[in-house]
């Protein structure tokens, strides 16, 4: 539950956003966040649909790669 | 540094005489290390080991009754995440033993996967009330005191608490006694709440702990960081996920929650009571209390307080034991067929630990 997955910002509405990981596009919160709130491209750490912390590009990349590495683990 | 260097300069510290044991408190960690096979990795002396970070897990037996009977006796929708709704609690046979048995019984209950879809389904649901049971740790929390801040919450939508905080756990095992030498605080319960909330670990027990995340990197500089201070016996306080983690972590999300929920002593299952360990809804919220709005008579647990007969899910939580030194770990209990909520959940040792092929029963 307390993973989380950094996703980039795709478009921002109001206090929702459209952000985007290993091809999925969801719809999360950004009131959790102080302002001034991320741009599209940007990254942020998402947990339960609401973004916790901004986060780089990098970070964004490798946490991806351990994520896709539990994700093959489960199914095995 | 990169993730493989940081584990050469583990394997290159020198080996103490008696093993150094390293306590996580998120199923997160514990998932990253089983999963990256860490315990494999890393040097003999260094003995990894679960603690009590799966909220799920620890939710009183007494929070989850009144759950399924408020679904079975009230005209109303109940959602929960959705490993909540398979954890078993002691009752007498033919009761509705968990949410799902109760759902099975024509209680309408939902799993849901965020606040966001919460809010969704009140609106969609009204003025059918909605009740939104929450188990979590303040990763969890904070989202949910966020949509509790939303300007036009559906009126139908109530809640029921049963949210923990981590750290008041930790002081909990260090007051009860050494069970650990060092330890790896949660990372995103810090990026809520600051790597600052960890530094009583070192100023007031003089143990290590460091800060991580969930990548092999992250975790393995916070290994290193506190396996270090423990050979030299010193206490500190290390960052090792600073792109994530402030020293005083998101002021709008500790806002949030402040305004949200007070802080209240709170039972764990299988630990007892913990200070100032759980949240209440503020006044503010308090025609949002479900179990105000919604009463229901629970009692007849068989073992209250307790895990079911034979599990040691409880000891396994307070660290004392390793999954595969319960009994029933592999035999008669299995992700598929879970007796203890360590085995329903996904941050539950018992089912990370069988999920990454432990197979091997110890006890
Ligand atoms: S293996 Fe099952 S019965 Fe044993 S401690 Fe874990 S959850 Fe409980």
């Amino acid at each position: 539950m307390c993973l989380g997955v950094p996703m980039k910002i795709v478009s921002l509405h109001g206090e929702r956003a459209f952000a985007e990981a290993l091809g999925v596009r969801r719809e999360i919160a950004l009131s959790l966040l102080p302002q001034p709130w991320p741009h599209p491209g940007d990254y942020v750490m998402v947990h339960v649909g609401y973004a916790i912390e901004r986060v780089d590009a990098t970070l964004a990349e490798e946490s991806h790669t351990l994520w896709q590495a539990m994700e093959a683990g489960r199914d095995a | 540094m990169n993730a493989r260097d940081t584990l050469a300069r583990i394997q290159a510290l020198p080996a103490p005489l008696r093993p150094i044991r390293v306590l996580n408190v998120c199923g997160g960690h514990e998932r990253s290390i089983t999963e990256l096979g860490l315990r494999s990795l890393l040097p003999d002396w260094v003995q990894l080991i679960p603690g009590p970070g799966c909220p799920v897990c620890v939710c009183p037996e007494e929070a989850i009754h009144q759950a399924i009977q408020m679904a079975l006796l009230h005209p109303l929708t109940l959602v929960a995440f959705g490993d909540m709704l398979r954890v078993p609690v002691n009752l007498n046979k033919g009761e509705a033993n968990s949410l799902a048995a109760a759902r099975a019984q024509g209680a309408d209950i939902r799993p849901i996967a965020s606040p966001l879809e919460v809010i969704a389904l009140a609106r969609s649901l009204a003025p059918r009330p909605l009740v939104f049971f929450v188990a979590g740790f303040e990763t969890t929390l904070a989202p949910v005191a966020a949509m509790l801040a939303e300007a036009d919450l559906p009126a139908n939508l109530f809640l029921q608490l049963a949210g923990r905080r981590t750290w008041p756990a930790v002081e909990f095992l260090l007051q009860a006694g050494s069970s650990f030498e060092a330890m790896i605080a949660p990372g995103h319960v810090a990026a809520i709440m600051g790597a600052n909330e960890w530094r009583f670990v070192a100023e007031k027990y003089a143990l290590p702990v460091a800060v991580a995340g969930f990548a092999a990197d992250t975790l393995l500089t916070g290994l290193h960081a506190v396996l270090r201070h423990a050979l030299r016996h010193e206490a500190a306080l290390d960052n090792a996920y600073p792109a994530v983690v402030k020293a005083d972590g998101n002021p709008q999300a500790q806002a949030l929650l402040a305004k949200a929920f007070d802080i209240v002593d709170a039972p764990w299952r299988g630990i007892g009571s913990i200070p100032a360990s759980g949240y209440r809804l503020t006044s503010l919220h308090a025609a949002r209390d479900a179990s105000l709005q919604f009463p229901v008579a629970i009692s007849g647990h068989k073992r209250s307080g307790q895990m079911p007969a034979g599990c040691d899910c409880a000891a396994v939580l307070l660290a004392h034991k390793r999954p595969s030194e319960c009994r029933l770990y592999g035999r008669a209990c299995t992700p598929e067929s879970p007796i203890g909520p360590c085995m329903v959940s996904d941050e539950g040792a018992c089912h990370i630990w069988w999920r990454a092929g432990e197979r091997v029963a110890t006890a």
